[in-house]
């Protein structure tokens, strides 16, 4: 495995406290290598997207470590942690967050305004990003006006436009059809694969999280080794070249193990079966589920 | 993110919601346009009242009076009769007499600190004025000093020793004497009476027309110092005994205004008033103000009511934006920027209210001033009612704008304490 861009070490986050008090994550260890896809794999409410918020540096943990790059993170101010998601992530989300009244370009580049770029550079950056998706015609389209791969398009081109070391995805194929969704699933695997950017996918589409080198599963807030699963196969052979991706150690469902003490940690028959229902949930299902509520006017798109 | 981008982003922003926008910014218009009118009316008129002031002649000028000591509530020497004292001297008038200044008096004012000279003003009480046509007219006479400071539509102000009268405007036309023009170098006729209550008639040569003003001396014809002197003489001969000279009023020059104050006392403790021009429009002065600052708190309740039209707005966009917000957060711009942005949304929609305004107000303001000199104000030559001077009005926008802020902070502060996971989860 390449050298850890992430690592955490016994991260627990709790929501509010006594009577309403709720662990949404016990203790999770766990590294990200350079280049690696991971996908963060768990039903709903098992925790994912708070694994991946703190491992955005978007929220802190109760107890814990989240390090980037051997560094923990811990002790950063508002202003640095702040600078380090604008310069080192890009974001994918199930829904857009396009600003509807902004130009695609404009959307692109929000990252760089933020960053103080000056606007030229801005265009010239923005635009490279839009043309690397094939986007670049629609650089002055209103965001609003465009088809949902479309709008992931460009949501991935400003998850690109800093550069950035991971794209952290939250369900990003959550809100798309199948062969929209392949597209998408298609234009990351292949930032991956050629500009070395490690990828955090957050899903419960296992065929999307075979694609990835490596799989966490999450059970109630606790990583779970996986469950081999008898229909879905081994590996990504929908489309995906196993032996070009980098980082994965194994072709196979990777087998989770507990760092400090190297034991591989074993299920009970009852998680089993609730992590195979958790791999097994459709696509869009569950709170994820209405594409209405993601396009509510006024709001962004 | 840059200042010039947030302030962009934040321009950007407001018109996305147009119909708010501009139902905000249709209030703080309101409020921006009234207090501009108002304050063109303040500066209008106390424009005209400084030009008027300046047509009485010095503004370092005092008239003193003598104060009749009944007349005196509070004075020291307390209630009942006053001690008859013959060398007071009494102004005689046609229907009695009223206190004057004596020689001793005028003495006194000189040798006060901080006055330089000092003018009695001779009371004269012509009997009429005689148009060549043999017309007569009442007459009082202006007092030879104020000539000087007057706009004149003809001709020039009376020369000290010539028999001359400057004439107002409106008394042209009822004397035949043609225009404006036409009347310089005209003679009218003065007639007069002496103690013994002997007519003698006097000549003068009209040396100009003044125009007609609102508080100024014009409305009487006013005498040459020289013709003036020469009616006092008579009016006062002829009596058997010797009458003390006796003066209406005393124009004091003051040197150092700043004693003025002084000087005022002292002159009340010999019972005599001395007032400034100042003093003397000081009422009208009052009164205008106090209209203006009526006209003025309207207006800032409706920018006050404004305020909270911007707190409304931006509230609800900040709740709109809640995604957007979120989304930005966690891209890395710092709360101090989410703020910055909101309070210069807040901030430009107070600049887009208040130079609408403003503007509007201008151009209504002059052409109204227009139509109304050439009408209902004709007779106030040189009053623009409406008069914008460009501080108060950059004043206006500024304190708009900083209202406009003080509004904004509420949303802006919401905005800025936003959490991006809260926003992002949000479904
Ligand atoms: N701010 C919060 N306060 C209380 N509970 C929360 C909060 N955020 C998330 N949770 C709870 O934590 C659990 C994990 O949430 P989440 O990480 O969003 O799950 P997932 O992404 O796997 O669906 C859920 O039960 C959710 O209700
Ligand atoms: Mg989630």
């Amino acid at each position: 495995m390449a050298a850890p861009v992430l690592e955490t070490e016994n991260l627990v986050k709790i929501y509010g406290r006594g009577d309403t008090r709720f662990d949404a994550l016990k203790g999770i260890n766990l590294e990200i290598g350079k280049g690696e896809s991971v996908a963060v794999v768990g039903k709903s409410g098992s925790g994912k997207s708070t694994l991946m918020h703190l491992l955005a540096l978007l929220d802190g943990p109760t107890h814990g470590v989240v390090a980037l790059e051997g560094r923990p993170t811990g002790d950063l101010s508002a202003k640095e942690l702040n600078e380090l998601r604008n310069s080192a992530f890009g974001f994918v989300f199930q829904q857009f967050f396009l600003t509807p009244n902004q130009s695609v370009l404009e959307n692109v580049t929000l990252p760089l305004k933020i960053a103080g770029v000056p606007a030229a550079e801005r265009k010239r950056r923005g635009l490279e990003a839009l043309e690397q998706l094939e986007m670049a015609d629609k650089a002055d389209n209103k965001a609003t006006d465009l088809s949902g791969g479309q709008k992931q398009r460009v949501v991935i081109a400003r998850a690109l436009i800093n550069n950035p070391s991971v794209i952290f995805a939250d369900e990003p194929t959550g809100n798309l059809d199948s062969a929209t969704s392949k597209v998408v699933e298609d234009i990351l695997f292949g930032l991956n694969r050629d500009k070395g950017i490690t990828l955090v996918v957050v899903t419960h589409d296992e065929d999307l999280a075979q694609r990835c080198g490596r799989q966490i599963y999450l059970v109630d807030g606790e990583v779970v080794p996986n469950l081999p699963k008898s229909t879905s196969g081994v590996g990504g052979e929908r489309g995906g070249q196993p032996g070009t991706r980098p980082a994965s150690s194994t072709t196979g469902p990777l087998q989770v193990t507990e760092p400090t003490t190297g034991a591989i940690v074993t299920l009970s028959e009852a998680d089993a079966a609730e992590i195979a229902r958790a791999a097994q949930e459709p696509p869009r299902a569950g709170r994820h589920a209405a594409p209405s509520t993601t396009d509510q006017p006024g709001a962004t798109a | 993110m840059k200042f010039i981008d947030l302030l962009r982003t934040a321009i950007g922003n407001t018109f996305r919601s147009k119909a708010r926008t501009v139902l905000t910014v249709i209030a703080i218009f309101i409020g921006a346009f009234t207090l501009t009118l108002t304050s063109g009316i303040g500066t209008g008129v106390n424009d005209y009242i400084d030009k008027t002031v300046a047509a009485f002649g010095n503004d370092n000028a005092l008239f003193v009076q003598k104060v009749s000591e009944q007349s005196t509530p509070g004075s020291n020497e307390g209630d009942g009769p006053t001690e008859y004292n013959p060398d007071e001297a009494d102004v005689r008038l046609g229907f009695g007499s009223v206190s004057g200044l004596t020689d001793s008096d005028i003495d006194k004012i000189e040798k006060i600190d901080g006055v330089g000279s000092v003018d009695p003003m001779y009371l004269v009480t012509p009997k009429y004025l005689e148009s060549a046509s043999g017309k007569k007219f009442k007459l009082s006479l202006g007092s030879p000093p104020e000539a000087d400071g007057l706009q004149l539509e003809s001709g020039k102000a009376p020369e000290r020793a010539k028999d001359e009268i400057l004439l107002p405007a409106s008394w042209v036309e009822p004397l035949g004497l043609g225009s404006n023009q036409d009347a310089v170098g005209k003679s009218v006729k003065i007639a007069i009476g002496n103690a013994m209550d002997q007519e003698r008639t006097f000549t003068a040569k009209v040396s100009g027309v003044s125009q007609a003003s609102l508080a100024g001396p014009s409305d009487n014809p006013i005498p040459s110092a020289g013709l003036n002197k020469k009616l006092y003489d008579y009016q006062v001969s002829g009596s058997p005994k010797k009458v003390p000279n006796s003066y209406f009023t005393a124009t004091a020059t003051v040197d150092d205004m700043s004693k003025v104050g002084a000087i005022k006392s002292e002159l009340s403790d010999e019972h005599m008033q001395g007032r400034t021009v100042e003093d003397q429009l000081g009422m009208f002065r009052a009164v205008i103000n106090g209209i203006v600052w009526i006209l003025n708190s309207f207006a800032i309740i409706a920018l006050l009511a404004a305020g909270f039209g911007i707190v409304n707005t931006l509230l609800m966009s900040v709740q709109e934006r809640t995604r957007e917000i979120g989304l930005m957060k966690a891209l890395g711009m710092s709360g101090g920027k989410v703020f910055g942005l909101f309070s210069l949304e807040a901030i430009f929609i107070g600049f887009l209210g208040s130079a609408i305004g403003a503007a509007v107000a201008v151009a209504a303001g002059s052409i109204l001033s227009g139509v109304l000199s050439n009408g209902l104000l004709s007779s106030l030559p040189g009053l623009s009612l409406f008069l914008f001077n460009p501080v108060n009005i950059a004043a206006i926008i500024l304190s708009v704008m900083f209202i406009a802020f003080l509004a904004g902070t509420i949303p802006a502060m919401r905005a800025a304490r936003q959490d991006p996971i809260t926003a992002l989860r949000y479904e």
